[in-house]
């Protein structure tokens, strides 16, 4: 390992300036347990400061360091460069986004779709009881099993800048939007199903998954959104048909016997 | 219409679609021979026949409903303008109908002893 160098070839872009994007080559001092997000950081520290790559946590919880490493979708921050094929390593920003500069892409329409997808409890019966709650919404452990799993996206944008669909169709919401709103839709406590079912069922919504499976397949924390695409479709043709099987919607309070949940009498 | 209307009847026409081609296919080479299947007055007896020519148009209205939503479906993911949309939605619409007259049209031809 000692003496050992990696070669990042990195894709360069200013949109502003380049008419096309060029590839540079840096080598980097190997270290053990190194990961891509460590090389790249070396490489703005000592090598070009004009690099431009975005992270913040380093430890795969924030999302912001998501770019294409040989050729796949993956956080740099948890790719260790041990893990890779010998030789050169490629890095280049996520397909599918708008490249800001170099490894930064616009995530500005993907949080615009996150946020179209409703990313939050709607309650009809009770709104004040979210702004003041009494207590806690009564829900079955099955029934956080149902949905649990998308919870724990972190909105990185790998799925998205995997998806076949998306780099074809402008107006494809994404794996991850689409994912969200079947969290919500499968949520007994949530009660803005009619809302989100006419976002999700549109020409350009969740019918035009062609279920490739890649975002599943780049997801860096286990959330399977092609799952959750195809739990949406069902969720849909339930929801619309007099027969199908129907969610239990707004789940009542429990009354906190303490107090409110800040504890107070 | 919905979306989900129009893919509930994607999946209905296509389950219906391979039970229908499958009992056509048996009948145009597995339990009659292909050489005796398709001569010509053997063609007009099974559209004079009432299960069999009712068959033949169910056949006729479900592939090319089938058909034309999944080229609507390809036709709106290839370009995503709204006025794209509208005027695929109502092109593959006459389209349809306008196949599924003639289609019918033939079918009743021939069931009635129009054609000889």
């Amino acid at each position: 390992m000692a003496g050992e160098e990696v070669v990042l070839k990195i894709r360069r872009f200013d949109p502003s300036l380049d008419e096309r994007p060029r590839v540079e080559a840096f080598a980097v001092p190997l270290k053990e347990g190194m990961t891509v997000l460590d090389a790249l950081i070396y490489v703005k520290s000592r090598l070009d400061h004009g690099l431009a790559v975005r992270f913040s946590c380093r430890m795969a919880s924030c999302g912001s360091c998501g770019m294409k490493i040989d050729g796949r979708a993956r956080l740099a921050c948890e790719t260790q460069i041990s893990s890779l094929p010998r030789g050169a390593v490629a890095v280049e920003p996520m397909d599918n986004f708008p490249i800001v500069r170099d490894l930064v892409v616009d995530l500005e329409r993907f949080f615009a779709r996150h946020a179209a997808a409703m990313p939050g409890l709607v309650r009809e019966r009770d709104p004040e009881e979210q702004e003041s709650p009494t207590g806690e919404y009564l829900m079955a452990p099955g029934e956080l099993e149902s949905f649990v799993q998308f919870t724990y996206c972190i909105k990185c944008g790998l799925c998205s800048s995997s998806c076949p669909t998306a780099s074809t169709d402008a107006l494809f919401p994404g794996p991850q939007a689409l994912s969200q709103a079947y969290r919500f839709l499968a949520d007994p406590r949530d009660e803005g199903e009619e809302r989100r079912l006419e976002r999700v069922d549109a020409e350009h919504g969740v019918w035009r998954c062609h279920f490739a499976g890649t975002c599943s397949a780049v997801c860096p924390k286990g959330v399977d959104p092609a799952l959750g695409i195809q739990l949406l479709k069902r969720h849909v043709m339930s929801a619309r048909s007099p027969f199908g099987r129907k969610k239990r919607r707004g789940a009542p309070v429990f009354p906190n016997p303490n107090g409110d949940l800040l504890g107070q009498p | 219409m919905r979306e989900s209307t129009l893919m509930q009847m994607q999946y209905v026409t296509a389950v219906l679609a391979v039970l229908l081609v499958g009992v056509h296919l048996l009948m145009q080479g597995v339990l009659v021979p292909y050489g005796e299947a398709v001569s010509f007055q053997r063609v007009l007896s099974v559209y004079r026949d009432a299960v069999d020519g009712a068959l033949l148009e169910i056949l006729l209205v479900v592939v090319l409903a089938h058909g034309f939503n999944g080229l609507r479906t390809i036709l709106i993911e290839w370009r995503q303008t709204p006025s794209w949309t509208r005027g695929v939605n109502w092109a593959v619409l006459v389209a349809a109908l306008a196949t599924m007259a003639y289609g019918t049209r033939t079918v009743i031809l021939a069931a009635t002893g129009q054609v000889s």
